[in-house]
């Protein structure tokens, strides 16, 4: 019988699986984090999960484009908002 | 009100033990089909042989990038809708900073000097670097990928390392405006445009008919940009589209960022609102 659970691909795909874990965990701290720079940070280690992800996938294109973006651009423009209202999320009645 | 970190790392083992349970599901064939599927589809293997063939005159694109191709030529048109949302995104941003300019002398006296010399070094040789990366992802967009919008983005990023680095003073001192960015946009999508009626033109020129947004030669229309010039692989279009986009996505990035890089004593002096 042939082996279907050693196959090649399984190192990609438990790599892809622990990739995709470590950026749900990136994403929940980073909408829960009330500081709204450490917040971005989470945000860029989803971003670094997601830059491999779509390397593992085969999709060389959107790497390209998506570690420009989600590395340098995206958080440039939240922290520049960040700097201009408050860095700390509030309720709303302080 | 703050979260425990206990109520944090319960939030964060729940929804990893959900999502592995699901996701163990899915690769078992929960949904009735396995994933990735074993088989390319028609449509997949139909860009693969037509991409690059010689032999199939009407239907290749002479381009060894699969990707570029179906988004400059399979798909050109949807493309050309992406870059108008973006084109439109960006007039947004600038309608909303109306009315405040960037004023050399007034940056002087609120903020000339950015970072330490330490990081004004790294970046002079950074910023180098960057733009030859992002030049080589763009032209080669035909080639290996990457493309126009991978190398305009790449390339947007050493402007704003310089905005953050060495302040907007110091860029602003150099001749970078907005109007300037905002003309490198327009001439890049009029080049956009262009490339898009090219080969129709030239249909005329030769009365034979040609579609908008064509190519290559195509049977009834037998009329094409090179695929060749001076000898090298340039697929017809597509590194006229690369190029064109690059400056267009390059110099509109460069837009936003020096809009937003305005402190905000200068925007609230410009706008008329009072400082509380």
């Amino acid at each position: 019988m042939r082996n279907v659970i050693a196959t090649p691909e399984t190192l990609t795909y438990g790599v892809l699986a622990l990739l995709g874990l470590i950026s749900l965990v990136g994403t929940y701290l980073a909408i829960v984090e009330k500081d709204l720079l450490k917040a971005v940070l989470f945000s860029a280690i989803q971003s670094t999960a997601y830059a491999f992800i779509f390397y593992l996938l085969m999709a060389p294109d959107i790497v390209l484009v998506y570690v420009p973006v989600a590395v340098g651009l995206y958080p440039a423009i939240v922290l520049f908002l960040i700097k201009k209202t408050e860095r700390f999320e509030g309720d709303g009645n302080e | 009100m703050e979260m425990s970190s206990g109520t944090k790392i319960a939030g964060v083992v729940s929804m990893v033990i959900v999502t592995s349970v699901l996701a163990l599901a899915i690769a078992a064939g929960g949904l009735g089909y396995v994933i990735p599927p074993p088989h390319l589809r028609s449509l997949a293997d139909w860009y693969l042989k037509t991409a690059l063939n010689p032999y199939l005159k009407y239907f290749t694109v002479n381009s060894p990038e699969a990707v570029t191709s179906i988004v400059w030529d399979y798909r050109g048109l949807d493309t050309l809708f992406e870059t108008t949302v973006f084109f439109l995104a960006i007039i947004g941003s600038i309608a909303l900073m109306r009315g405040i300019h960037i004023d050399v002398k007034e940056l002087k006296e609120c903020c000339p000097t950015g970072m330490s010399p330490i990081v004004k070094t790294v970046t002079r040789v950074t910023v180098g670097m960057i733009l030859a990366v992002s030049a080589s992802i763009a032209l080669h967009g035909h080639l290996t990928p990457g493309g126009g919008f991978q190398g305009g983005a790449t390339a947007a990023v050493a402007p704003l390392l310089v905005m953050v680095v060495f302040s907007l003073y110091f860029v602003s001192k150099h001749g970078l405006s907005e109007e300037k960015m905002l003309t490198l946009r327009t001439a890049g999508l009029l080049g956009i445009a262009f490339t898009a009626f090219a080969a129709l033109i030239i249909g005329y020129a030769f009365s034979t008919h040609a579609y908008v947004f064509q190519n290559q030669p195509k049977a009834e229309a037998p009329v094409g940009l090179p695929a060749y010039m001076f000898n090298a692989l340039t697929s017809g279009t597509l590194i006229f589209f690369n190029l064109f986009e690059f400056f267009a996505v390059a110099a509109g990035f460069t837009i936003v960022f020096l809009l937003l890089s305005i402190p905000e004593v200068i925007v609230k002096k410009h706008s008329g609102v009072s400082e509380e």
